[in-house]
């Protein structure tokens, strides 16, 4: 496609939309200054950044910048690793909603961003990465620390942008954030060649690119509502079904529909599930709160599924974690109902046969006050009777006999401490599932997990964003000895920028925990390559190292609640290293490609079926994942 | 739109062609074809140019599938930024749908007489000649152009061939920017 060079690209901000223009239009300004100058007139605060050739005229306009505004400076966090700056942007993004920026150099720096940038994407989060291009004469020269941006970041991002024309730039950025905030959120590109970034030209201070089509499937997606007929049909629906279910996915955050949600619950009686995305939508202390469904989600919200006869999915998108056998997910539900933002999840995984494309939040509000205004009043006591017994029956628990310290224990007794009121951030694995089991959410963008694409890493740096975020809440990190390894330089951060509200949790059990547990259930034991026994990192001393004043190691159980105490309690970034019982599994599981009716439970959950066999049998394949 | 590739399809998908206007932004051209590469979408061809608008190109997409994957797809292009609309083609709807190929032919002299004959027939032009081949032009839907190949081969050897992939407009008086501006103008 030829890059138009004159500005017709352009829109300009129609009059009426602001009373006065920008105090700074008509001003000559660097493109680096344009850059910064419009991020922080998008409402930036933080700039998670890692320099570079490429992008120091930026980082040098951040500098003069926060010359100029000594009072109100634009906050700048250097990682260990551009990887870092990304996951702190998400951690950020996730806790607020609001978009996180972070900058990075062209090539190496750029490439290390590809993970945060596709994270975001699979979790639907907002950030916005500029990223710094080589010269546009060098490019295509094979320049040193060149990389084909634009290419790499299409695949991976909900958008990208390559400025070739530096008249376009201060509009790229500010449609930047408007694709990454509207629709299904997620990450865009900006990718700014460096004498794009040095040119000097005439601040606008208004103008984004078009947008026509997009601007209008939005425009017709945020006005939606649910019609009367439809809403007369889901309560017809309702009405026929004896045991509904909510099936609640991240959707819920991301349009903060939370409150809308634990509404409609309430009004009509209706208990739910939620994904791993979904925690904290509900309040986990809540009694309709049925918790987590899938692979390692409770039994007794699987066997809810199981049981329900109307199946509500808001803002969930029947994914192979959740429905891992599609045709024996939910199988008595006779009727599906999916609200969905995104046209495209509807229908993709699972037929329905009642849908809602529109901000979940809003469609709820709709349903509920139909609900309230046709005095719908239908009993669902003895399905609300039957979800507590099953929550009663087959509660999560784990061996404590043991004299070795397991890690729901250990969750367990952390989230007696921060009563479901810290958030909490994890790395990917076996201590991330026990996370999601055993804390308490009680509010929404609390539980800041890597999800869909399930990055080992994200702990770390994702609770120092979430820190800069909410410095006033308590931010646990919990994570693995595994993930930890991946963004360990990242602990520096923390001490660097005084993330005192930080404490960070290690659950060390020498080796990839999840990995072996399916070694140990479908590989016949042969624990290739995940084995960390021989490992040398002394992560206490690496901690210290790292500047932590308090970095423990606890190896007894019977300390286990007093140690606790200390480190929740400790006045600056904290570490706290548990050996647990390596051989701990997670539990329950639902094998991949298999129906919940298969679901193992282990050794300390009471299972349903007794003549469920209690091992994965040997016909589950390795190639489904 | 019946064609060979209906029946020959071993899923019996249907062909469907896309007609896409896009904002005349960088790289959208890559982006939309790593899409269908990276969803497993089949492609048969796909054109991109400008229009008599210069903010907007238009996308031709022909693609095969059953009606299933044709609406996955359609809402996977909706999710694009740079998309403006989209329009497809069924065989319900009146439109027009052209492909351009050129095929090189070798031929025995006796039969260039023939083969100038069943060019005529299909009004196809020969474009250039040399005393053993001839350039044909020609200008149909598909399955004109299939069958043009068909005939071809029975009285020469084909040697290449280049198709301009699938271009397409409605019939009657409406336009796919035109409408979409005026509806945008009308709220």
């Amino acid at each position: 496609m030829s890059t138009a060079t004159d500005t017709s690209h352009l829109i300009i901000t129609p009059a009426g939309d602001q009373s006065v223009g920008h105090p700074l239009a008509g001003h000559m300004m660097s493109g680096a200054d344009m850059v910064i100058q419009t991020l922080v007139d998008s409402g930036v605060d933080t700039i998670f950044g890692y320099s570079g050739g490429a992008i120091l005229p930026a980082f040098d306009a951040i500098y003069r910048y926060n010359q100029t505004h000594q009072e109100t400076p634009l906050r700048l966090v250097v990682p260990a690793n551009e990887q870092g700056a990304g996951f702190m942007a998400a951690g950020y993004a996730r806790a607020t909603g609001r978009p996180g920026v972070f900058m990075v150099t062209s090539g190496p720096g750029a490439t290390n961003a590809v993970t945060p940038i596709r994270d975001c994407m699979a979790d639907s989060v907002p950030c916005v990465l500029i990223c710094g291009q080589v010269p546009r004469a060098a490019m295509g020269t094979d320049a040193f620390q060149e990389a084909p941006v634009y290419n790499i970041m299409s695949s991976c991002a909900k958008h990208t942008f390559l400025v070739l024309d530096p008249q376009e730039l201060e509009a790229t950025i500010r449609t930047a954030f408007r694709i990454a905030t509207t629709g299904r959120p997620g990450p865009v590109v900006i990718d700014i060649p460096k004498d794009v970034q040095n040119w000097t030209g005439t601040f606008r201070g208004e103008g984004i690119l078009h947008l026509r089509g997009y601007e209008k499937r939005w425009g017709r997606l945020r006005a939606s509502r649910v019609s009367e007929d439809k809403q007369r049909s889901f309560f017809d629906i309702l009405n026929r079904s004896q045991r509904p279910l909510l099936y609640v996915g991240g959707g819920v955050v991301h349009s903060e529909a939370s409150d809308a949600l634990r509404r409609f619950s309430h009004t009509f009686g209706i208990p739910g599930v939620t994904t791993l995305m979904g925690i904290g939508a509900f309040d986990t202390k809540d009694p309709h709160c049925m918790h987590m469904l899938g692979m390692h989600g409770t039994a007794y919200a699987n066997y809810s599924v199981e049981d329900c006869d109307y199946l509500i999915a808001v803002g969930a998108r029947f994914d192979d974690r959740v429905a891992g056998k599609v045709s024996a997910f939910a199988p008595n539900a006779r009727e599906v109902a999916h609200i969905d933002l995104d046209a495209a999840e509807i229908g993709k995984v699972k037929a329905v046969t009642w849908s809602h494309v529109g901000d979940a939040g809003r469609c709820l509000e709709d349903l509920t006050k139909y609900g309230l205004k046709t005095g719908f009043a239908k009993n669902f006591d003895h399905w609300q009777a039957h979800c507590a017994d099953l929550r009663a029956t087959h509660k999560l628990d784990w061996d404590r006999e043991s004299d070795r310290i397991q890690p729901h224990h250990v969750i367990t007794e952390l989230n007696r401490i921060t009563r479901g009121e810290a958030i909490v951030t994890t790395g990917v694995g076996q201590h991330q599932m026990w996370s999601a089991q055993y804390f308490d959410f009680t509010e929404p963008r609390t539980w800041l997990t890597s999800g869909s694409m399930g990055t080992m890493g994200f702990g770390v740096p994702a609770g120092m964003g979430a820190a800069i975020a909410h410095p006033d809440k308590t931010v646990v990190v919990v994570d693995g000895d595994g993930s930890i390894r991946m963004n360990l330089g990242e602990l520096e951060t923390l001490v660097t920028y005084g993330a005192n509200n930080v404490k960070v949790l290690l659950l060390n059990n020498y080796g990839d925990g999840m990995v072996r547990q399916w070694q140990r259930l479908m590989f016949g034991q042969r624990f290739s390559g995940s084995d960390k026994t021989q490992h040398s990192c002394k992560f206490v001393n690496a901690a210290k190292a790292y500047g932590f004043t308090f970095s423990e190691q606890l190896a007894h159980k019977e300390c286990l609640v007093d140690t606790l105490q200390r480190f929740i309690d400790h006045d600056s970034p904290a570490f706290l290293e548990v050996l647990i019982d390596p051989d701990a599994l997670v539990m329950p599981m639902v094998g991949p490609g298999k129906g919940y009716s298969e679901m193992v439970v282990g050794d300390w959950i009471q299972p349903r079926n007794s003549t469920v066999s209690n091992e994965l049998d040997g016909k589950t394949k390795a190639d489904l994942f | 739109m019946a064609n060979k590739l209906e029946t020959i399809s071993p899923d019996h998908a249907h062909r469907h062609v896309l007609s896409i206007l896009v904002e005349n932004q960088y790289g959208v051209l890559s982006r939309i074809a790593g899409m269908f590469a990276t969803r497993g979408f089949n492609i048969d061809s796909l054109t991109v140019s400008a229009t008599e608008d210069s903010t907007m190109s238009r996308m031709t997409i022909a693609v095969h599938g059953d009606s299933s994957v044709i609406s996955q797809l359609q809402r996977q292009l909706d999710k694009f930024a740079e998309v403006i609309v989209i329009e497809k083609f069924t065989e319900r709807q009146a439109h027009i749908s052209r492909e351009l190929m050129l095929v090189k032919v070798r031929h025995k002299p006796t039969s260039r007489t023939d083969l100038l004959q069943i060019a005529s027939i299909f009004k196809a032009k020969s474009v250039d000649m040399t005393p053993s081949t001839i350039t044909f032009e020609i200008v149909g839907k598909e399955n004109k152009l299939s069958n043009f190949l068909t005939v071809l081969q029975e009285e020469s050897t084909i040697i290449e061939t280049a198709r301009s992939g699938v271009v397409a407009l409605t019939r009657g008086k409406s336009g796919l920017r035109e409408s979409f501006l005026g509806e945008v103008v009308n709220q």
